[in-house]
């Protein structure tokens, strides 16, 4: 027999409100005194009748009133129905029937359909069938139900797509539909060796029953695996997952328009390259093809644009003119980075900053010295700071320590003499390694260990800073602070190699791109997705996506969004493999029914019925109240 | 005008708190005649009858020397001692009697009023009755100006209970039907009835050469309609409830209260019946001028 639960039952506790209109409702009565009156007839303004549809109304309106604050307690506490439908303690067979692309060759979903048919008929009379289908995500598509049409219709209803395959995920997701009563787990699925992905999460419980049906996995596969432009053309890779080597039409498309196509060999799990020496344009976007019968047609087509990505522009701010070696080294290492993000830089002394100090565009100013400043390029740094801005600040030798705080706009704390390292030199030591400029470096201890630094200035380590490195004796090495809406990083020594040699040492360029990166997040776009990432509002379909300006009035960008290649990869572990790699947990019946009573209150939405409800109600106790004498 | 007659006349709620209701018709009657020998009413209470010649052994304080004086002649006045005028007091005890907003009750001034007529009844030797209505007769004490009777009288009214729905055509029909001496009829009553059928039956006393006074009792709260709060208004009667914001009804209820107090007013007076509007916050002796009034057309 259907009945009613809760999700959060305590919400009900609300429905005592009611107590309220209930005592104003007898309140408001007692306080209608009654008069005795000896020449009632005379009176024929309001005659008996009046106050019988009076009392009536007030009726309805107390009614209104409780009806929608029990209406909005109901609503807050998530009903549910549960039902013959819904589960309840009887056990269940969940059938967890693989999507990822791994499962799209020929034949193979007709199998994996086949399967997952095969595991519910197969299914104990007495067990209740789900279906989950999983690929990156595992969704319920068919809930916990008696009705095993309907589950059979919604494995009719699956298509393989173009994602990833995470078993832990699946496996998660149906030990939760079946909850705590137990049952059967079946799993349809090619076994893909890497569907255990490392960084997947989930687990099942102790003593749930699985049982693995294999859907077969093709002999072998081709993938476009990766597409660049060359200076002479296009170069793709194209990998061969098969037994055999294999020769493999490939075409070139630019802007839809086919520009090219060649076959090539690729020998047995190996890559082959196919190079299309062809102009290619500066914007545009690259279609590589290939021809894969047998395989997963996912990975036929890979995308890339060659729109350049939008430089960042940041600023390199020197004390000395611009012919000297000031901030050469900053101006250097910021101009290798490429990829996705290049800079923009711009190096600029400070007499000619002050000249017409303008910093609206800039995504990031590094500093190198202040001491050519004058009073407005000092307020210009100073507002731009306050506004947001992002500035790297070095207290080399050619910072004027005296106009500092006119120049970042607070007081840093900065000692005024620098400071000569005991014993000739020191070394940096990062102290939050997980900070992102150290993520580049699977070591930071050792990539900044060798970084010798002889002099550096004493900052105070007062509130508000955040020591992201020290020298070897304890000193702040490198520390940021918010400043106004804007962010402050300060380096204590010089980054010009007259106070050390850290822009020689292999860790400078890869430190300063990262903190320019780190500076500009936000700025970049991002031209590659690989899903399950995507565009945001993409509906995960590998192609060229338009995406709009970042800006009014700016251009639209086009990313390439590409299918994941580990999914390419066919080759299969065996069931004992794949049962290896389960991880098991004690039972934990509450967090599973919890689940479970939450995807039912999802699925039903009585809430919004109670609200709609209680809105009714509020509409008809406003008209009402209207009328009211 | 009204502060004037306050401060010369007794305030019936002060008349209220007077012992036993023999006191109050004393005091409110012997003040009332203390006054009079100041006013245009003098005279209504010395009860001259005639003059007989003298004879041996009557008392020479009664000999009126200035007649002796004018003819020679010694003669004697002769105050009559008994009155042939019959007085009824009908006093209504219907519920609606029972309200009250000025200290003092319809019913209560209804006593003190009629207290006050019979002990000056009795004092000018008329013979006073009293019943008590509701929409039936519930007491009646024949007039008599035997001293003794004031006292049941007083008794009697004292011992008034409210009754129930006023029907005041029918007890005045009753009585009407049964008098057979012309006398004075004194009606009591708030007259909240149907106007038509209360007039009709005053007019049957009239008819049979009966004078007719009506007291018309009303409390100041049904004159003037202060209320101000929303309530549930419960007719004393009926137990019949209004539920009215006294803003909305006010104008319409003192229309309906004006229109029969003129209806009253206007028929009655048309029929030869004296009528005379009383709100119980007014000094009774108002009353017993109306009253003397009446009795000397009576006579």
């Amino acid at each position: 027999m259907p009945g009613l639960s809760f999700l959060s039952p305590l919400f009900l506790l609300g429905a005592l409100a009611i107590a309220v209109p209930i005592a104003l409702h007898l309140f408001q009565r007692r306080t209608e005194k009654v008069v005795p009156f000896a020449a009632v007839r005379l009176m024929h303004g309001a005659p008996v009748e009046e106050q019988h549809r009076r009392r009536l109304r007030e009726r309805v309106l107390l009614a209104l009133r409780v009806s929608a604050l029990l209406l909005l307690a109901f609503a807050f506490a998530r009903p549910y129905l549960v039902g013959a439908n819904s589960g309840g303690a009887m056990p269940m067979t969940v059938v967890a029937v693989d999507v990822s692309m791994s499962v799209s060759g020929r034949g193979q979903f007709d199998a994996a359909r086949a399967l997952a048919r095969e595991a519910i008929d197969d299914a104990p009379a007495t067990h209740l069938v789900a279906v989950v289908r999983f690929d990156d995500h595992a969704t319920v598509v068919a809930p916990p139900s008696s009705d095993r049409g309907a589950a059979l219709a919604a494995i009719d209803g699956l298509e393989a797509g173009v994602g990833g395959t995470r078993f832990r995920t699946a496996l998660s997701r149906a030990a939760e539909v079946i909850g705590p009563q137990g049952g059967r787990l079946v799993v349809v699925t090619d076994l893909q060796r890497g569907g255990w992905d490392a960084s997947d999460e989930g687990s099942v419980p102790d003593g749930l029953e699985i049982v693995v049906r294999i859907v077969p996995a093709p002999e072998g596969n081709l993938a476009v695996t990766s597409v660049r432009r060359e200076a002479d053309g296009v170069a793709a890779l194209v990998h061969n997952y098969g037994e055999r080597l294999v020769r493999v039409p490939v075409r070139l498309a630019i802007d839809g328009q086919a520009a090219g196509a060649m076959e090539i060999e690729v020998a047995a799990q190996a890559s082959g390259e196919a190079r299309f020496a062809v102009d290619v344009p500066a914007r545009g976007a690259l279609l590589i093809e290939i021809d894969d019968r047998d395989g997963y047609p996912g990975d036929n087509r890979r995308y890339a644009v060659l729109d350049p990505p939008p430089a960042v522009p940041v600023l390199v701010l020197t004390a000395e003119a611009v012919l000297s070696n000031a901030g050469l080294y900053l101006q250097r290492a910021l101009e290798v980075a490429g990829g996705d993000a290049p800079f923009e830089v711009a190096l600029i002394d400070g007499r000619r900053f002050s000249a017409s100090p303008s910093l609206e565009d800039r995504a990031a100013v590094f500093i190198s010295g202040t001491r050519s400043l004058n009073r407005e390029g000092r307020e210009a740094l100073a507002a731009y700071l306050q506004s947001g801005g992002q500035v790297f600040l070095t207290l080399g030798p050619d910072v004027d320590i005296a106009t500092l705080r006119d120049t970042v706009g607070v007081a840093i704390g900065v000692e005024p003499d620098p400071v000569r390292a005991s014993g000739g030199a020191t070394t940096l030591v990062p102290a939050d390694t997980r900070h992102p400029v150290f993520r580049p470096f699977s070591s930071p201890a050792a990539a900044f260990g060798d970084v010798d630094v002889t002099e550096y200035r004493q900052v105070r380590e007062e509130a508000g800073w955040r020591v992201l490195a020290r020298f070897a004796g304890g000193a702040v090495a490198l520390a940021e602070r918010p400043v106004g809406a804007g962010r402050l990083v300060v380096f204590a020594s010089d980054l010009d190699t007259r106070w050390n040699q850290f822009p020689l040492n292999p860790a400078f360029v890869p430190f300063v791109v990262e903190m320019a990166r780190y500076l500009t997040s936000g700025r970049q776009a991002q031209h590659t997705w690989t899903l399950p990432e995507a565009p945001p509002g993409h509906d995960g379909t590998p192609g060229i996506v338009e995406m709009e300006a970042p800006v009014a009035g700016g251009v639209a960008r086009r990313a390439a969004v590409n299918v994941d290649v580990r999914e390419s990869n066919p080759a299969a572990m065996t069931a004992e493999a794949f049962d290896a790699n389960l991880t098991r947990r004690a039972a934990v019946a509450r967090p599973a029914a919890e689940s479970e009573a939450r995807e039912q209150e999802a699925q039903q939405r009585l809430w919004q019925f109670g609200l709609l409800v209680m809105l009714v109600a509020l509409a008809g106790e406003s008209f009402l109240g209207r009328r009211a004498v | 005008m009204a502060a004037v007659m306050r401060s010369n006349f007794l305030d019936p709620a002060v008349v209220a708190r007077l012992g036993t209701l023999d006191l109050k018709a004393k005091t409110i009657v012997e003040g009332f005649l203390s006054g009079l020998h100041r006013s245009p009413f003098r005279g209504f209470s010395v009860e001259f009858a005639e003059y007989r010649q003298y004879m041996p052994g009557d008392d020479l304080q009664t000999i009126d020397w200035k007649v002796f004086a004018r003819s020679d002649r010694h003669v004697v006045k002769k105050f009559e001692e008994e009155t042939n005028l019959d007085c009824h007091l009908l006093v209504d005890v219907s519920a609606s009697m029972g309200y009250g907003s000025q200290g003092v009750t319809k019913i209560e001034y209804a006593s003190y009023l009629a207290g006050a007529l019979a002990y000056l009844m009795n004092r000018q030797r008329d013979a006073a009755g009293l019943i008590a209505f509701d929409d039936r007769i519930v007491q009646m004490l024949p007039p008599s100006a035997r001293p003794g009777h004031l006292v049941s009288l007083l008794v009697a009214l004292e011992r008034l209970t409210l009754g129930h729905r006023t029907n005041v055509a029918k007890p005045l029909g009753d009585l009407a039907r049964a008098l057979s001496k012309r006398g004075l009829v004194i009606v009591i009553s708030d007259l909240l009835d149907d106007p038509a059928r209360v007039i009709e039956g005053l007019k049957h006393f009239h008819h049979r050469g009966t004078d007719v006074i009506v007291f018309h009792v009303l409390d100041r709260d049904e004159l003037t309609f202060p209320f101000d709060e929303a309530a549930r208004f419960r007719d004393m009667e009926t137990d019949e409830e209004v539920l009215a914001s006294p803003a909305a009804v006010r104008g319409q209820y003192l229309q309906e209260i004006e229109g029969l107090v003129a209806r009253y007013r206007r028929e009655l007076g048309a029929s030869g019946i004296d009528y005379c509007l009383l709100d119980t916050s007014q000094p009774l002796e108002l009353a017993l001028m109306a009253y003397l009034s009446a009795r000397g057309r009576a006579l």
